[in-house]
């Protein structure tokens, strides 16, 4: 299932898990987006996600890069982060890793901090807290190419001068500067970096030792001695703790907080003008397509169009691949069969493994497709700018423009979309995203839609030939889910999660042309992700469902269905969901779905004993309809519209939260407006 | 080393303004919202809580740093440039951000 040897090159190795014991270790550090990630992957060779949007490295990523004599140097490439006041998820994760408090790696034996060329001075803005660390450092000027194409331009070797340590112009994305950048890791691999002089800024005896060897120790005396500020002397500490022993603070005590950011902007302004920084012209072509994109009228329709073009990327275009899938895992089932005897084994592997694995296949290739298009918006630096003109719809029910991407995610699968909810950075706003992602009508409740609206739901014309009851249908769905979503985000931000938020802050960034490869990476990656999915979750539930319709043994044949232990439970359960108009096979249905929404379709199939049970099976179709009216039919489409039938959804949320607490909250609130949403249903139709 | 120097007395001088620019004193303290577009000023003074702050401090606005409203997005909330980097902001934050214009002469 792993993809893993496939993506890496013959020069490096990826894990995700820990660094072996006694290895040297490697952070990259970096504000969004200012190229680490493409660094990262041009050092280990893990072609990962690397995209033209702020916060594209949800998760800490470690690889291996080899070095030219044959070593090995561990590298994790961190979230991206303007500070580390540790705000974000993302910050104290960076914040974690670069301390030696992550639990699952080593502290790091070295730091490379990379910045954006083109906007060098605020990103500077990070390396005194990375100084701080007192770990040998780099800095990578990436895309000086394009600051001097733009017109600007900066001495490295000044600014190595001033800020006391090694600084490179790269550029990661065309492979320049890499020779220097491993032979820093070489450096630090055989101790001979030392660390800088602003290590005595944490104030261990170990640091200062340190920063008494390197050049620029004079300005760590200089500021024993500063009569005003403990700061102000030395050009690269900014830390309260200071090296100085002299207690005495900057003026206007206060507002300590604000008086830091100032000194430091002050002395990062001043080391850029002595390294002779000039600041690039805007760039032509993005002033011209932000006036359209950002347009008042062409901006939210443009908007619009995308969005459109997303959905029906999704449900149209997926199609005929879907197809193809489907019809392939039916035909290589049918053969499979015919080649093995009739027998216990030949059930399981058809019936339970092969049609239950292969109805959730299907689904590649929309989340392919899905990913596809957002790797296209976000690399090409559009998704900042659809965040931007969503932000005040959002901020009208409680959210914020960056939600936008983790809600479009939903609709393909919750999973990946709660991860993304990590670049909201107020947490109050991110827990609200988080709550209402999965009522996002994901790709996974569309089997089941399907199918129950093929069986309920007759065909014939509403509005001209195109759009029927059966879209009608499905359209209301969608909309069900929206609505549920920005009703339950505009409650959430009265109750649980009140507060006033007005931080909203997104960097537009220029706009570029997205790499074919950084787009191929980022789907492989998805197809491995789902895949393995499918493998664990989806194969484990029907394999376990398959048993139970098996025994308990009839002179040693399989039961009737009825008869069987999955019968029996459904039995027990039936008088509970018998006011939404369900019978007992619905309820085995929504009991094995609880692992994954499209495991209901298998099941039922499973308990229809059809064996080639898809969605689009015109005999399970039959079965439902001669079982349940048109009234349970929608209350069953209800119930899955609000749900939280999703394992996988309910991990990801107890990681993300950090915590049971929110994702029982919001597993109770889905089932309890799931139950009352399909009573009403039933009632109604 | 002279960076010591020159940041030991600026520093010193006002912790309101990073002292590298000549702003004219006697202009009047404005609402970023109030600012046209294309106009560049300075900032002096943010007047938000210390949490909300720290998201502009640490992408370097701080007082004393330079930004021109760009353009407005579609729900007109500013979008400006700030040190070369494009950056958009809610109306309601645009407000608590006091600017003043810089003296003609020092650009």
């Amino acid at each position: 299932m792993s993809s893993e040897c496939g993506v890496a090159t013959t020069d490096a190795r990826v894990e995700s898990g820990s660094v072996r014991s006694g290895s040297v270790l490697v952070a990259l550090v970096g504000p969004p987006n200012s190229g680490k990630s493409t660094l990262f992957n041009q050092l280990t060779g893990l072609r990962q996600k690397v995209a033209n949007y702020p916060g594209v490295t949800v998760e800490k990523r470690l690889g291996h890069a080899r070095l030219p004599d044959g070593r090995e140097v561990g590298v994790v490439d961190l979230p991206g982060v303007h500070g580390f006041a540790a705000r974000s998820l993302d910050e104290r994760v960076a914040k974690d890793v670069l301390e030696g408090r992550a639990p699952d790696m080593p502290a790091p034996d070295g730091v490379i901090l990379v910045v954006d060329s083109t906007r060098l001075e605020p990103q500077l803005m990070l390396v005194e807290p990375v100084l701080e660390l007192g770990l040998p450092t780099l800095l990578v000027l990436n895309m000086t190419d394009e600051l001097e194409r733009r017109g600007g331009g900066v001495d490295a070797d000044a600014l190595a001068e001033r800020l006391g340590v090694e600084v490179v112009r790269a550029n990661a994305r065309a492979g320049v500067g890499l020779d220097r950048i491993r032979a820093f890791l070489a450096n630090v691999a055989s101790g001979a970096v030392a660390a800088p002089v602003a290590a005595g800024g944490v104030g261990t005896a170990d640091a200062a030792a340190h920063a008494a060897t390197v050049e620029g120790s004079a300005a760590a005396a200089d500021s024993m001695t500063a009569a005003d500020s403990t700061t102000a002397a030395n050009p690269v500490a900014a830390s309260d703790a200071g090296v100085a022993t002299s207690p005495s603070r900057p003026r206007r005590i206060e507002l300590p907080v604000l008086d830091t950011y100032v000194d430091r902007r002050g002395r990062i302004r001043r080391i850029g003008q002595q390294a002779r920084y000039t600041p690039p012209a805007p760039s032509w072509l993005t002033e011209r397509l932000d006036a359209i994109f950002l347009h008042k009228v062409w901006g939210p329709l443009i908007f619009f169009v995308v969005v459109a073009l997303v959905f029906q990327a999704i449900f149209a275009w997926a199609a005929p691949l879907m197809d193809g899938i489907e019809a392939l895992v039916e035909v290589s089932g049918a053969w499979l069969s015919d080649r093995l005897p009739d027998n216990w084994f030949r059930s399981l592997l058809i019936d339970g493994v092969w049609m239950g694995v292969g109805s959730v296949i299907v689904f590649l290739p929309q989340i392919l497709i899905l990913f596809l298009f957002l790797g296209i918006l976000e690399d090409s630096g559009y998704m900042a700018r659809a965040a931007v003109i969503a932000d005040r719809m959002m901020y009208k029910v409680g959210l914020q423009g960056r939600a936008f991407l983790p809600l479009l995610s939903g609709y393909a699968c919750a999973v990946p979309a709660i991860m993304a909810a990590r670049t909201v950075e107020d947490e109050r706003d991110r827990l609200a995203t988080i709550f209402v992602v999965p009522f996002m009508t994901c790709s996974a409740r569309l089997p089941v839609y399907t199918l129950l609206i093929a069986a309920f739901i007759p065909d014939r014309p509403l509005l001209g030939p195109f759009f029927g009851a059966r879209a009608a249908t499905l359209l209301g769905l969608y909309l069900l889910g929206a609505v549920a979503a920005v009703g339950t985000a505009f409650l959430l931000k009265r109750t649980l999660l009140r507060g006033e938020s007005t931080t909203f802050l997104m960097e537009l960034p220029p706009y570029r042309l997205p790499t074919l490869r950084s787009l191929a990476i980022r789907l492989l990656d998805r197809a491995r992700i789902f895949l393995r999915r499918v493998g664990r979750v989806i194969l484990t539930v029907t394999v376990v469902l398959w048993a139970l319709t098996q025994f308990p043994r009839v002179d040693g044949q399989a039961p009737e269905v009825d008869d069987s232990a999955l019968g029996r439970i459904g039995h027990v359960i039936e008088p509970v969901i018998e006011p939404l108009g369900f019978d007992w096979r619905i309820g085995v249905g929504i009991i094995s779905s609880l692992a994954a929404r499209e495991v209901i379709v298998g099941t039922l199939g499973t308990i229809y004993g059809i064996e080639e049970a898809t969605e689009t099976s015109t005999e399970l179709r039959d079965r439902l309809r001669r079982d349940l009216d048109m009234g349970s039919g929608i209350a069953l489409m209800v119930f899955f519209a609000f749900a939280l039938q999703c394992i996988s959804t309910i991990a990801v949320a107890r990681r993300e939260t950090g915590g049971w607490k929110w994702p029982a909250i919001q597993w109770a609130y889905m089932l309890t407006l799931a139950v009352i949403g399909a009573f009403i249903a039933n009632r109604i139709f | 080393m002279i960076a010591v120097e020159q940041a030991a007395h600026t520093s010193a001088d006002s912790v309101e303004n990073v002292g590298e620019f000549s702003h004219d004193a006697d202009a009047p303290v404005l609402r970023l919202g109030e600012v046209p577009l294309r106009r560049t000023v300075e900032l002096v003074r943010i007047d938000l809580p210390t949490d909300t702050m720290v998201p502009l401090l640490e992408r370097g606005i701080v007082p004393g740093c330079r930004m021109c409203p760009l353009r407005q997005s579609p729900s007109g909330d500013p979008i400006l440039l700030v040190d070369g980097v494009v950056l958009a902001l809610r109306r309601e934050m645009a407000e608590c951000l006091r600017v003043r214009d810089i003296a003609p002469d020092a650009d």
